[in-house]
Order: C-alpha cells, then structure tokens, then sequence
C-alpha cells in the first residue's frame, strides 16, 4: 500500500463541441442569468419579465434544436457524437429538446397568473423549470449512462422543489417529501444498475455496450440483466408505470399546478427518451429478456392507470391516473420494438406533453385562489361559468381519450399499429380495452361540465361523497361569479385527502424581508380580503414576524368575489390553452407532419 | 472488466472487519457502562437540563430557523472547495481549459450564493423582524431561587430515603 503517491497519468481534456450542447447552454446560461440578475437587483423586476424572459429562453432552445435538426437531417450530414461520445446529436435527442422546449414555453406562459393568483412573485419557478427542462434535454441526449444518471439528477431535482415549492401548503410540502424520498432511492437504485451494466460490459457508453454485446456472448449474463431490470426500475419511477407509480396521484395531487403541468409532459419524455435509448438501442440483444418485462409492465399500467382513474374524485389525481395509462401506451411501442413502434411512442409523447399542459392549466385556472378546487363537483357547469375554458378542457378530454381528428387518437393509433406488426395481438387488444374504461372517466367530466348546474346526474357514486360539501359552495358561488374566471369560492377541504391551507409567498424565507405578502399584495387588500391571524395575544393586531416565523397566517376568507377577476385577463394561460387546442386539433387532421417527423427522429444506431 | 467468477473477495476483509469492530466497540460500551455506572438517580438529576439557566419561559412552538440558511451557504461553499481541490492537483495539465471551466463552475455557485444574499440569508441585525414575539417573562412558579430550593430539598429527601 503506497498511499500518498499519486500517480501522474497523463489527462486527456476530450475535445468539446459547444454546438451539440448549445440547447443545454441556453437553458443552464439562461437561468442562471435570471436568478444573477433577480438577486442583484434586489428582486425589483415585475414578475412578468421572469415570464417572458423564460418564454424567450425557451424559444432560444426550440431554434437551436431545429438548427442543429437541420443540420443533422441535411444532405451531406448526420447524426453524430460529441464531447466524448458522452452526448448523442441526432433527430431523437432533437425530437426530445423540441418538446421539452415546447412544453417549457407553454408553462412559462400559463405560470404568471397563477403565480400572481396564489401571491408568488418570485424567479424561483421560473429558473427551476429551465434548470429541469436542461435535465430533461441532457437525458435525451446522453449517450453514455453517467450522463444519462447525471441529467435524471439534474430534472429530479428540480422537480422535488418545484413539487414542494408553494411552502404554505402542507400537501405541497408533502408532495415534495415523498417525491423527493421514493426519487432518490429510485435514483440509487438506477445507479446501482449503471453499476452492474458496466460491470459485466466493461463500459458505460451506451454504443460500446452494444458493440461489446454483438461481438460477445456471455456466458453468464445474470448481471448484465440485474442491472437491466434496475435501471428499468428507475426509468420506471420517472415515468409512473405500474407498479412504481405509487407517488404520481399523491404529488399531481398536492403539487402546485403549473409544477404539476411541467413534470408530468417533461419528465415523461425525459425518462421514456432515456428507456428507448438504453434498451432499444444499446441493449437490442437482450430483447427477447426485457420485451416479456415490458410487456407485462405495459398491460399492468394500462389496467391499473385506467381503472383507478375511474373512482377518483379529485380532478387532478384522475389525470395522475389518466397519465399513468399514457404511459402504458407508450411503452407499447418499445414492446413493439421496431422504427414504427419508436416513431409512434415520440409521436405519442410529443402530442400527449401539449395534452397535459393544456389540461392541467385549465385545472390551475378552475381551481381558484389556494388552488383548492379540484374535486369533480366543482366542475360542474363549468360550461355556463366560462364557456371556452369549458370547451377547451372538453378538447383536451376527447383527444386524451382518443377521439378520432385529434393528436390523441393518432397517438394511439400509431403505437396499436406498431404493436400488431409486431404480431402483439393481445397488447393491441388490452390497450383498446383500457382506451374504453378510460373514455369512460374522460367523458364523464366533460358530460359534468356540460351538466346543468343544479340538475342532478347520475354519474359514479364515488362522485356523490366528494359533491357533499362541493356542491353547495360551488352552486352558491356560480351564482355569485358568474365571470369570474377562477372561482374563488374556498373549497371546506376537510373531506379531501390533503386539504390546502394556509397561503402566503412561496418560497418565502422563514423571516421574510418583503413583510406580509398578503397585506402587501394591493390587489388582495383591495379585494375584501380578510386576514386572520390565530389568536396569539402578542401578535394580534400587528404581524410581528414574517409569515414563517410565530405569526400564524390562516388562510385568508374571501368575503366577496373580486370583480377585478374577470374572465381573459389571465392573458398567458388563454395563450398557452389555445396553442395547445390548436395544435391538438390541427395535427389530429393533418397528421402529416408530425408524424414525418416522428419518422425522422432517428436514433444515432 | 468483466465480472469474472473467481473474483478476489480478501480484499475486502479490512472492511468486513472494520464493521464488525465497530457493531462490537458500540454494543461493549453500551453493556459495560449498564454494569459497571453506579446508579444514584435523585430527581435534580433526572430533571430537565438547560444550560445551568433556570428555564425562564415556556419553549416556544414555532420559532425562526435563520440556520438553515447559514447551513445552505456552507454547503455551497463546502462542495466548490470539494471541485476546487482536485483541480488544484492536476491544475497544470489542464490548463486553460481547467481555468475557464472553473470559473464557469464558481459562476454558477457565486450565483447561489448571490440568491442566498437577495433572501437575506445573512441578514442578522438585531430589531426590525426578529424581535421575539413573546416578551421574556418569569412565571409565577420557577424562579431562579425557588429551583435551588426545590433542588436542594429534592437531593435532602432522596438522600434521606437512600
């Protein structure tokens, strides 16, 4: 043992190609400069500079994706590796950064107001999701695992803070803990399988693991499919297929919204590109082991997705649910494990990421002020209260449940096709069945919505239980705000599973400087607010500490409904549903397009 | 390298042992000071301990945590020094490529800490928010003079009954 000599090995700096990561820089570069220049200037900006500064960003992204597309996809080029070999440039990291920009623009939209809503001004959702969405793309893109495990750190991350972020709401804080816990031992688990893979491979590139695997039989691979079944069990987790979902209806639920609306197309696609890569492409060898697993784990989230979605109560946990059976489906298409199958799992992702973030904004916007409202029975007679916000939740249901003329029966369409060339008849036939029970639930809401406000319909009696204190308040309130576009009537959440209390800022320091949000928020004082502070005697009357500190902030009682809350003001987010609707419809009719470019999308081998 | 079959597992006895040193260092202490502590206990030893100070006021439920904050910025600091080390050793061989890596490296952290500042992370002043929302009061009952008393007639009747 010579410890303390260190040997002086020659170190070889790999040569970097900035352009094959310049969406990564952009997003990295990008939300750095944001939070600098919040900090520094002392927090002076207008919340809506960090929106529009994001969008921007992510723009910036989207057009340096689609130049280094077309630089890939042109004549006399293609796809290629860089920095060594560590990060894939070709379509399918391409794809994967376009749709994550995609998505990173739409929430930077829809975010401010409901920021605004919930008395949040700060950068902090906004630098976040950009750090996130680099994840995101780095995982795309990773040609090698410790890349791969890098940017599912740097997307997790992110993600736990932004699930845990609105700090006054114990469900958030709750939602944050047990998607940070179940992540991070997913994430060592996944680890542990890069571990194994490079052990008995010898390698962690994903290109030389698959040349080693074609030039080299093992003779005995029991490792080699240990670490195969663990870092599956990790991607897994990422994307909530059956039986890892566990945490998705619990943090969809308890998460603020537009987290909810960024993670769940995001980190979908991010943990789907990273399971296409490393076992349709640097594991083709072992198909005939991993196909069976994927298999049933496909059949299992179908089911289970859509059977479970049909007894909820809580909107939001019914997309959790409805997002694990999308999930099912697109694993279809690396069970089918040919280019179709691939093309029509992107395709399905891509499209799906603009169903979510359209569904979920119209849940942030319905939801009204301490984003409380989110049983069925508070949509009941949306369509009355507000018409196009009605209308585009009933597009985004029909498409997610596979109408025909939208992305969401392409979608479907495209990875069943796959699946019966693949000759997995009975897959087909399970994913058509499960596509019915979750029509079932999809229509439901939107038959609710259409309803008239106090008829009685009959829908599931799970429903009836949930609509015993909803009801009442949200037909006295549709009276009352007929115009409002975020009903602000407070939900008396005690029967549901997390109740959302006490607000205030997010992100707040335990003694924070800015003084009390909600008394200096004008256009809250302006709007009959009623503050409550609990009955500490040295502390009624005036708020001595900040709202984390010994004054106690109850949630505020609306008293009236502002008038000031008129429907359309919330400019971003009516933005942000109507690219959705658009693009929804448009390529639902001219599928053309994108599936080309599904089609095109190619993996580098 | 491939996992071979016959791979050499001795070299991992200094660790095996070094657990099963340390399971036995902690279960010895534990049996020895149960058999070998004399045990005295008067209730002034079994009271509550704080700082020799008599407890002055009941321990509030909720109150500042401002270290969480201190704690984040060393954590900050602590993981630049964790790169910085290393790339002080092979500084050499990677020159200029290691120097603007570096500074792109204490960019991102300076930026943390830049947050960290706009938070308010280190500011401690006395007054303006951190006044203590329950004015310091002695009850009625704990004084400084009645605990001595209390304590000192407790070891009295213990000592007594012994």
């Amino acid at each position: 043992m010579n410890l303390g000599v260190v040997p002086t090995l020659a170190l070889v700096v790999p040569k970097i190609n900035y352009w094959a990561i310049l969406p990564d820089l952009i997003l990295i570069g990008g939300a750095l400069a944001v939070l600098a220049l919040s900090s520094l200037t002392g927090r002076r900006f207008p919340a809506i500079w960090y929106s529009v500064s994001t969008a921007f960003l992510a723009l910036a992204t989207l057009g340096s994706a689609l130049y280094l597309w077309f630089d890939i996809t042109g004549k006399h080029h293609h796809a290629f590796v860089a920095i060594d070999a560590g990060i894939a440039v070709d379509g399918f990291s391409q794809l994967i950064t376009m749709l994550v920009a995609a998505t990173l623009f739409l929430v930077a939209l829809s975010a401010p107001g409901y920021l605004r809503r919930e008395g949040a001004g700060g950068p902090e959702f906004y630098v976040l999701s950009m750090l996130s969405a680099s994840g995101a793309v780095l995982m795309g893109s990773a040609n090698d695992l410790i890349v791969m495990f890098l940017g599912l750190e740097v997307l997790s991350i992110a993600l736990y803070v932004m699930a845990g972020s609105n700090l006054k709401a114990i469900a958030s804080g709750e939602a944050a803990l047990k998607y940070f816990i179940l992540g991070a031992f997913s994430s060592a688990i996944f680890l542990y399988g890069i571990a194994l893979t490079y052990g008995s491979t010898g390698s962690t590139n994903l290109a030389s693991i698959a040349n080693y695997l074609a030039k080299n039989l093992l003779e005995h691979n029991g490792v080699l499919l240990a670490g195969a079944a663990l870092m599956l069990l990790g991607f897994g987790f990422k994307v909530a297929l059956v039986p890892f979902h566990a945490w998705s209806p619990d943090v969809y639920q308890g998460s603020p919204t537009p987290s909810v609306a960024f993670m769940s197309s995001v980190a979908k696609a991010a943990g789907f590109a990273g399971l296409i890569r490393v076992f349709y492409s640097a594991l083709p060898t072992l198909r005939l082991d991993w196909q069976p697993v994927l298999w049933v784990l496909s059949v299992a989230t179908l089911l289970v997705g859509s059977v479970l979605a049909v007894v909820q109560t809580d909107v939001k946990r019914m997309l959790a649910y409805s997002s694990i059976s999308h999930a099912g489906f697109i694993l279809i298409g690396l069970v089918a494990a040919n280019p179709s199958g691939i093309a029509g799992s992107l395709y399905y992702l891509f499209t799906y990421s603009f169903l979510a973030v359209g569904s979920f904004t119209v849940v942030a916007l319905v939801a009204g002020k301490g984003d409380s409202n989110h049983s069925l029975a508070s949509y009941r007679g949306l369509s009355k209260r507000h018409p196009y916000l009605a209308a585009a939740m009933a597009l985004m249901l029909i498409a997610q449940a596979g109408i025909p003329f939208t992305t969401g029966f392409l979608g479907k369409f495209y990875v069943l096709a796959a699946a019966t060339d693949a000759h997995s008849y009975a897959l087909a036939l399970i994913a058509i069945l499960s596509s019915v029970i979750a029509a079932f639930f999809y229509l439901r809401l939107g038959v609710l919505m259409y309803a008239p406000d106090g008829g009685e319909l009959a829908v599931a009696p799970a429903v009836a239980s949930g609509s015993a204190s909803g009801s009442a308040q949200a037909g006295s309130a549709s009276s009352a705000a007929a115009t409002a576009l975020a009903g602000t009537e407070l939900l008396d959440a005690e029967d549901e599973l997390l109740p959302v209390t006490r607000k205030g800022s997010w992100f707040a320091v335990p003694d924070d400087r800015g003084g009390d949000p909600i008394l200096d928020d004008p256009a809250m004082a302006g709007s009959g607010v009623a503050l409550v502070v609990s009955g500490d005697e040295a502390i009624s009357g005036e708020v001595v500490n900040g709202p984390g500190a010994v004054g106690e902030l109850r949630a505020p009682e609306i008293i009236d409904v502002p008038s000031s809350e008129k429907a359309g003001r919330d400019i971003g987010a009516a933005i942000s549903i109507a690219i959705c609707c658009t693009v929804t419809v448009f390529f639902g009719v001219f599928p053309s397009m994108l599936i080309d470019f599904a089609k095109q999308a190619k993996l580098l081998f | 390298m491939p996992i071979g079959d016959s791979s050499d597992l001795s070299a991992y006895l200094p660790i095996v042992m070094m657990i099963v040193l340390g399971f036995l260092f902690a279960a010895l202490s534990f049996v020895a000071s149960g058999l070998l502590a004399p045990k005295r206990p008067t209730v002034a030893k079994l009271d509550p301990y704080e700082c020799g100070i008599v407890p002055s006021k009941e321990p509030a439920e909720r109150f500042p945590v401002k270290f969480y904050l201190v704690a984040m910025i060393f954590i900050i600091f602590d993981i630049e020094i964790v790169f910085l080390y290393p790339w002080a050793v092979v500084y050499k061989q990677l020159a200029g490529f290691g120097i603007v890596e570096m500074g792109v490296f204490a960019l991102a952290v300076v930026v943390s800490f830049f947050y960290l500042l706009a938070n308010g992370a280190l500011e401690w002043g006395p007054g303006k928010r951190l006044r203590v929302a329950t004015p310091l009061k002695e009850s009625a009952e704990r004084t400084l003079r009645s605990t001595i008393r209390k304590v000192s007639n407790l070891d009295k009747d213990s000592d007594a009954a012994a």
